[in-house]
């Protein structure tokens, strides 16, 4: 089967789609990256592969996610672009009319707003937690609720207690007191699903004119309380696309394949031999060229430096003697 | 010869070529701080107080390093306004102070006071100290000083020919750069020039929007007049020089053809940056991001928003000039 690899590496999870000639999803694979992204990426690899029966031939491979460069070190990547276009991609591909994404993973959130399948503006939260999956998954812990439980039983609430989102901090306090005041846990599950939402609307999508149709996609999209707080808060429906967690490596893999068909370009994939036999190691060391004193992050292959990070005069990135990074070039 | 040394921060990057100039026609020996670098910026952020913004804690990091260089004197101007009716953030007005509280044993400070809201007069009178201080007679300091604004005219037109500050800066000293070729994307990029133009601070966002194949367009290329055009259009007329000139320059941008975006660079606790940024924001109707640094900005958030930004624009521009949808 001809296919192509999407690749999506973020610090919480990995996500890995191969997408047939048609466009179409044929299989694809979740991990969490437990903060060694070159196993996550070698072990991704493998799953995908298994999953598929008989032959499979990788024509191209796109990356995305904070992992992309490695990623695209390690499998030899034809396109390496960033997490909003590879989710503005994904989401125009199966929904070409789409408005609005709302995307909120484990460690961050964005909004991107589309018109005639392009992107016209975008905003992303990196530093909140408190609008990210990683507050719910918190919040649910403390109490005592399975975090594959929370949306369900959240739903069920019929009188949502109101609890300040603003920030993680408060928002835990003021979870801990209105359970102590003895709210039904449904209302208070509901109440934080409002508060994310409150909180991304006023920092993340701040300012933002939001038209339909609106698609809510990302890891924590799985849960329905939050869905059905967007469309209260939004006062319109939202869809959850069927793939909604790996929607970034669909992007990826669209990407890939658009630009090597459009192209006419073999693909950089390094296949099985380059992938799987060797040792790949990250090591990082303080440079002591200048006063930057700058931790380089270098990835070495049985040895052999692949790539180096984090310099930033570039000198032990040039010192590879080639563009490495030249695939960013975005025109 | 006795030595002056000149932090390399704040308003260096606006006037250095001129400060130098000026020592050097009186027979002094200029030293800079290193460009801004990691030690840098820790010493600043311990010795500077709290709620300093950032371009500021960098600048104590800056004179820290001269006290160590065995200078004479370190220049710390006391810049208040540089025209009529308009003045620079009034972080600048008690600055040399601040420095002098918190940086312990520090060499004669030269704590000029540049005021020229009210016109020239007070300048004179600061030149005349100058001298005293640095045991000049007058006619002697007015030499130095007509000497220098010729320079610093010089370094302006080479800065406007399409370099940053920075290398305008390096350019005008004798080094040899060549200008970046043109590029089918065109982005104009605002802010202010000692967050801008410090690679440290700005995590050389200009370098990497080149690196991405952008021609970049900075308030430095667009002529004096149009930029002032454009602000006194404002209701308003901002009397905060950096903030007026941003604004007329991104009301500029917004109106030429060839530029395709705009992105302002702010800094994290700056309030005339937040201020501007949403003026902007709300003026220009072409694409715009406003990107905001900080001590905790992480690289890789600003790699990501740059790309995207980029990207949106390329794609747009494909779809806008009628090639078919290209994910490239
Ligand atoms: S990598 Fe370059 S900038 Fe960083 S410490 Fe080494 S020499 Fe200095
Ligand atoms: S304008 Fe902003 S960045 Fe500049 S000195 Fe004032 S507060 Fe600091």
């Amino acid at each position: 089967m001809i296919c192509y690899l999407g690749v999506d590496i973020g610090s919480v999870s990995s996500n890995f789609v191969l997408v047939d000639q048609r466009g179409k999803v044929r299989e694809k694979i979740y991990l969490r990256t437990q903060g060694n992204p070159v196993k996550a990426i070698r072990e991704g690899y493998m799953k995908i592969k298994e999953g598929i029966e008989g032959k499979i031939d990788i024509r191209g491979v796109g990356t995305t996610g904070s992992g992309r460069h490695l990623a695209s070190i390690l499998l030899g990547a034809d396109i390496v672009k960033n997490e909003i276009t590879a989710h503005a991609v994904a989401a125009s591909y199966l929904y070409p009319d789409v408005r609005t994404i709302i995307e909120i993973g484990g460690q961050d959130s964005k909004i991107i707003i589309m018109e005639n399948g392009i992107v016209t503006d975008f905003a992303m939260n990196t530093v909140c937690a408190a609008g990210t999956g990683s507050f719910l998954d918190q919040q649910a812990a403390r109490l005592n609720i399975p975090i594959e439980d929370f949306g369900r039983k959240a739903v069920a609430s019929s009188q949502p207690v109101r609890i300040a989102g603003r920030c993680g901090v408060f928002a835990e306090s003021d979870m801990i007191h209105k359970q102590q005041m003895g709210y039904p846990v449904e209302d208070i599950l509901m109440g934080l699903c409002e508060a994310l939402v409150r909180n991304y609307m006023n920092n993340v999508a701040k300012g933002k004119r939001i038209a339909e149709p609106v698609v809510f996609q990302g890891g924590v999209a799985a849960n329905i309380g939050l869905r059905k707080a967007f469309e209260k808060f939004l006062g319109c429906r939202v869809i959850v696309p069927e793939h909604y967690n790996v929607m970034g490596a669909i992007g990826a893999a669209i990407l890939a394949k658009e630009y090597v068909e459009g192209y006419g370009r073999r693909s950089l994939f390094k296949g099985d031999d380059f992938i799987l036999t060797g040792d790949f190691v990250s090591q990082s060391f303080t440079c002591n060229g200048c006063a930057n004193l700058c931790e380089v992050v270098c990835i070495k292959r049985d040895d052999t430096p692949l790539a180096y990070w984090g310099d930033r005069c570039l000198r032990w990135e040039s010192s590879l003697g080639r563009g490495s990074r030249e695939n960013l070039k975005v025109v | 010869m006795k030595k002056v040394g000149i932090p390399q921060g704040l308003f260096y990057y606006y006037y250095y070529p001129l400060w130098e100039a000026f020592f050097r026609f009186l027979g002094l020996v200029v030293v800079r701080s290193s460009p801004t670098n990691k030690k840098i910026v820790d010493d600043g952020v311990t010795l500077a107080v709290d709620e300093a913004c950032f371009p500021i804690k960098v600048y104590y990091g800056h004179v820290n390093e001269l006290k160590g260089k065995g200078v004479d004197y370190i220049f710390l101007p006391r810049l208040v306004s540089i025209e009529p009716k308009s003045y620079i953030c009034p972080k600048f007005m008690g600055l040399p102070d601040m420095i002098r509280a918190g940086i312990k044993d520090l060499p004669e400070v030269i704590d000029i006071t540049v005021d020229l809201s009210r016109g020239d007069k007070g300048w004179q009178k600061e030149l005349a100290r100058l001298g005293k201080i640095l045991n000049v007679n007058y006619r002697q300091i007015k030499k130095a000083y007509n000497y220098a604004l010729e320079e610093y005219f010089s370094y302006r037109m080479i800065a406007r020919q399409g370099y940053t500050r920075d290398e305008a800066i390096k350019v005008w000293q004798g080094e040899e750069i060549s200008l970046p070729l043109d590029t089918p994307l065109h982005i104009g990029v605002l802010g202010h020039g000692y967050s801008l133009y410090d690679d440290f601070i700005s995590m050389s966002v200009i370098k990497k929007l080149r690196g991405m194949g952008v021609k970049v367009y900075l308030s430095e290329h667009l002529p004096t007049e149009g930029i002032e055009k454009e602000a006194s259009t404002l209701p308003k007329r901002v009397f905060w020089t950096l903030g007026r000139k941003m604004v007329g320059s991104a009301l500029y941008m917004d109106k030429s053809p060839d530029i395709d975006g705009i992105i302002y660079v702010a800094c994290f606790g700056c309030g005339p940056d937040s201020l501007i940024g949403e003026v902007i924001e709300r003026k220009v109707k072409k694409p715009f991001m406003l990107l905001t640094l900080d001590e905790h900005t992480g690289e890789g958030g600003i790699i990501t928003r740059l790309e995207a930004f980029c990207d949106m624009l390329a794609r747009r521009k494909k779809r806008d000039e009628g090639y078919l949808p290209c994910y490239g």
